[in-house]
């Protein structure tokens, strides 16, 4: 017996209970309806909107999760908990409270508003939203990647008189790339699959996710199946590509 | 030229070392916890002295402290931190810049023959052994042509004809390069092997400097004598 057949036999195990779920697809729910004109939308919408957040959120959440190696044990736990609070926050809760804390009725809302910036039903309002059901997944998952890197190969490139933005370039950015990979994927999955805070903040305009449940309301589940295939074979390339080129960059 | 005064606060005791050396290999020896370490973290600028002065070939490395990339060191340690996602070719040549290596293309395969680094050229770190990993940790040093390079056991761990070896070739570029080594090693017949002049320090002070057939004849503490028994 092959000595890598238990290893073969459990990720395939897993592996199919993963994707069991999707055999739902086959099911005879009817035919399936096609709204090409809502699915364009909903998908340019999704998309484009992450892509925005997720820029915002690297570009924020990098240099943070950098910093907190050199932040002190107190600073870095009280952080974390903060980071972890948001994470753990139901969806629909993480909406609700969104809509009340930048609705009109503060002062933060009010000020918005009279800027001229929707804090609702609105485009900024899905990239806020995004951001906040993401940001704090980027963070937990970049400072892991951070905390692997050996400090004893940045003070080795130190040592051979390289300066600290040179260390972050060629030591400590690829080094942590392929945790740095996860956590923008599932910074990106967790934006692009966002409902329950999204159905109250920005319902308007639609996403993919909420497409999903008005095609459901509306036509039932031979609208929803082809849109969720739709969704998930356009949402896998971005993450699935960065995973691979972090690994092969690892291992070249 | 080294010259330096190094001041810094220990639990246990204070360590307070002079030493002046100039293109010249001088080991630093003495017991476990001497203060043989701190010195060497100082100079390369892993720890700041609390006191004195550091002056390389002119410049003032302390005080105040000059910022580690700025110090031109080689250093080398039992624990050779390897770059894992670069090749042996690029960890040598890490510490140049793309214009560096072309200038220094001869002196790259120079140092590549004579460390016979050839066949591992292409190679990742994680398939080298413990031999091979110290003498790519040592060309990467030589590579960078320092003024002053510091060796903290890094032969810890290796078999004697492979510390011959690398002491030889040590020496023979010290001696083209003029750098200035200090070397610490538990192990005084490594150190005879790399350095003619010995500075030995207890409890953080230097109780005796001199050549090693010196400290054999008039070790001046019983610590000291103990150290340098096997070879009396």
């Amino acid at each position: 017996m092959s000595k890598n057949l238990p290893r073969t036999l459990a990720l395939a195990v897993t592996g199919l209970f993963l994707l069991y779920p999707l055999w739902g697809l086959a099911s005879p729910v009817g035919h399936w309806q096609w709204a090409a004109a809502d699915t364009g939308s909903a998908l340019t919408t999704s998309f484009a909107l992450t892509g925005v957040a997720l820029v915002i959120v690297v570009a924020i959440g990098t240099p943070l999760a950098f910093s907190l190696r050199g932040a002190s044990r107190g600073v870095r736990i009280a952080f974390e908990a903060t980071v972890l609070l948001s994470v753990l926050m139901p969806p629909l809760a993480l909406g609700l409270l969104l809509a009340l804390a930048f609705g009109p009725g503060t002062a933060l809302g009010s000020l918005l508003l009279r800027l001229g910036i929707p804090t609702s039903n609105d485009a900024t309002a899905f990239v806020v939203t995004q951001i906040y059901a993401s940001l704090g997944y980027y963070l937990l998952g970049a400072a892991a990647a951070f905390d692997a890197v050996p400090r004893e190969l940045e003070r080795a490139a130190a040592l051979l008189g390289l300066k600290p933005h040179e260390i972050l370039w060629r030591v400590t950015l690829p080094l942590a790339r392929l945790g740095l990979a996860a956590a923008v994927s599932l910074a990106w999955v967790r934006a692009l699959g966002e409902f329950g805070a999204i159905m109250v903040t920005a319902y308007y305009p639609h996403g993919i996710p909420v497409q999903l449940w008005v095609d459901l309301q509306d036509s039932g589940l031979p609208a929803v199946l082809p849109l969720l295939l739709v969704f998930l074979l356009s949402a896998l390339p971005l993450p699935w590509a960065l995973r691979i080129l972090a690994r092969t960059r690892n291992h070249a | 030229m080294l010259d330096c005064r190094i001041h810094k606060a220990r639990r246990a005791y204070d360590v307070t070392v002079d030493i002046v050396a100039d293109a010249e290999r001088l080991a630093l020896f003495g017991p476990s916890g001497s203060g043989k370490s701190t010195v060497l973290s100082c100079l390369a600028g892993l720890e700041t002295p609390d006191a004195g002065y550091i002056h390389c070939d002119g410049e003032t490395w302390f005080p105040p402290p000059l910022a580690l990339h700025r110090r031109s060191i080689g250093y080398l340690s039992q624990r050779e931190a390897l770059f894992p996602h670069l090749s042996v070719a690029e960890n040598v040549q890490f510490s140049l810049d793309a214009a560096a290596r072309d200038s220094a293309r001869a002196w790259i395969d120079e140092i590549r023959e004579r460390l016979n680094l050839a066949t591992l050229w292409h190679t990742r770190p994680h398939h080298l052994s413990g031999g091979q990993t110290r003498r790519v940790a040592l060309a990467r040093t030589l590579c960078r042509r320092p003024r002053l390079v510091l060796l903290d056991e890094p032969f810890a761990g290796l078999d004697r004809p492979l510390v011959r070896e690398l002491a030889a070739i040590l020496k023979e570029w010290q001696e083209r390069l003029r750098f200035t080594l200090l070397a610490v090693d538990h192990d005084p017949l490594v150190l005879e092997g790399l350095c003619p002049r010995v500075i030995a320090l207890e409890e953080g002070r230097v109780i005796q400097r001199g050549d090693w057939s010196e400290l054999a004849r008039t070790p001046a503490t019983p610590t000291l004598r103990a150290l340098l028994d096997p070879r009396l």
